[in-house]
């Protein structure tokens, strides 16, 4: 194999071992090198895949071209158009907790990881996790098997995952989501509630039917004072 | 047209079901690699609700050809294969005239709070960038598991371009996160 052979094949499949492309490897030190990188960028690679990627309006259609039209229609159009921005705005701005609830049971069912983790997190890490969050979880980290700051509704979001009696129970403190009340979920086979904090709300939730053995949970996140955070 | 309420897909199969197809060993596989489909059209489309909508279509096409999968281990490669097509049949049909990434990409930037991991965070934002051509074969590769030769087959490219595909989307990877590109071994061809 040539070198640019090597390096085609290197960046294209950085996993290849073939015996041709090891034959080279051990002779030529420049391409050993040029592996070596592409490699360690591949581990980046692959944690950006694995999860989903940021919610974005990248594929938003748009309308179709503008075309000329007496000045009236341009105005009617330019009305409805507004009116549709504020309604939707409005619908948005009063969309009820059950569409919450919705994307939070739809955001557990996308990392299933979360509910295998089996290993404890270490204090330092749920500290890091919620930092800046303006709770404190009085919770043993043995108890804690997954903390991590997930992307949902445009912000990172600390997640949880503390081991009960009733099995996993997933905690999401959702501090840009503000609702009135205690809401109670279910969803896709999941239950839960969404209860208002000092600052934001947090969705506590877990498999199967009832909320017996959220609360528990739900008491263990303690909201800070405003400042303290 | 968008569902304006996506619900699971697997969930709209399983309701039209009636008793113990529910819990056929079709329906088991649908829902066990419903999150991964999910993430590889997600991927793909960059959009969550598109994606939603695809995963659903796709799981419902694959539940009416489910006698043409004969050996239960190649299913995961089966659905990846027909979500793809989905993704492509979706943007062939509505042929949907797109934002701007970069506008899409700014507004969320601007908007978001200090990332955890500001490298990771950046190199999403990369591959979201990377045209289709370069980050399809390389979604396919690394989240879907396809080799060359499979890649090559699906996207009707031959092997050698499918390489330098994903030469080249590293390679644009690389750039776009202020790294420097690896010298382009594939001759006096321009990166487009």
């Amino acid at each position: 194999m040539t070198c640019e052979q090597t390096r085609l094949l290197i960046g294209a499949e950085p996993d290849t071992t073939t015996a041709a492309l090891l034959e080279h490897l051990q002779s030529c030190p420049e391409c050993s090198r040029f592996r070596d990188q592409v490699r360690a960028f591949e581990v980046n690679i692959r944690r950006a895949l694995e999860q989903p990627p940021l919610s974005s309006a990248a594929a938003v259609p748009r309308p179709a071209a503008r075309r000329q039209g007496v000045p009236w229609r341009q105005w009617a159009l330019a009305a409805s158009v507004t009116f549709a921005m504020f309604a939707a705005l409005l619908v948005w701005l009063l969309r009820p907790s059950e569409t919450l609830a919705r994307e939070v049971v739809a955001h557990v069912e996308s990392e299933p990881q979360s509910l295998l983790a089996t290993e404890h997190v270490t204090a330092a890490d749920i500290a890091k996790v919620l930092r800046g969050s303006g709770v404190e979880l009085d919770v043993a980290s043995d108890r804690v098997t997954f903390a991590s700051n997930c992307w949902f509704r445009g912000h990172y979001v600390p997640h949880l995952v503390v081991q009960t009696t009733r099995g996993p129970v997933t905690v999401m403190i959702l501090r840009h989501e503000h609702v009135g009340s205690r809401q109670r979920f279910h969803e896709a086979g999941m239950s839960g509630v969404i209860v208002p904090g000092a600052a934001g709300s947090m969705a506590v939730l877990a498999r199967g039917g009832g909320v017996e053995g959220l609360v528990d949970v739900e008491h263990d996140v303690r909201w800070l004072p405003h400042g303290r955070s | 047209m968008r569902n304006p309420q996506p619900q699971s897909p697997v969930s709209s199969i399983t309701e039209r079901l009636s008793g113990p197809d529910a819990r056929a060993p079709i329906t088991r596989l649908f829902e066990s690699l419903r999150p991964d489909l999910l993430r590889f059209a997600h991927w793909l489309a960059r959009d969550r609700a598109i994606a939603e909508d695809i995963v659903q279509e796709a799981l419902l096409r694959a539940w009416r050809s489910r006698d043409s999968l004969k050996d239960a281990g190649a299913g995961r490669a089966w659905l990846l294969t027909i979500v793809r097509r989905e993704h492509a049949r979706l943007y062939e049909r509505k042929r949907l005239e797109l934002v701007s990434l970069d506008e899409a990409i700014e507004t969320q930037a601007s908007a978001g709070d200090a990332q955890p991991d500001e490298q990771l965070f950046a190199l999403r934002h990369a591959i979201m960038r990377l045209p289709i051509e370069y980050r399809e074969p390389l979604v396919l590769q690394v989240v879907g598991g396809f080799s060359t030769e499979e890649i090559a087959r699906e996207l009707a490219l031959s092997p050698t371009a499918v390489l330098t595909r994903l030469f080249r989307a590293r390679n644009k990877l690389r750039v776009i996160c202020g790294m420097t590109a690896a010298p382009d071994v594939l001759g006096s061809e321009a990166l487009p």
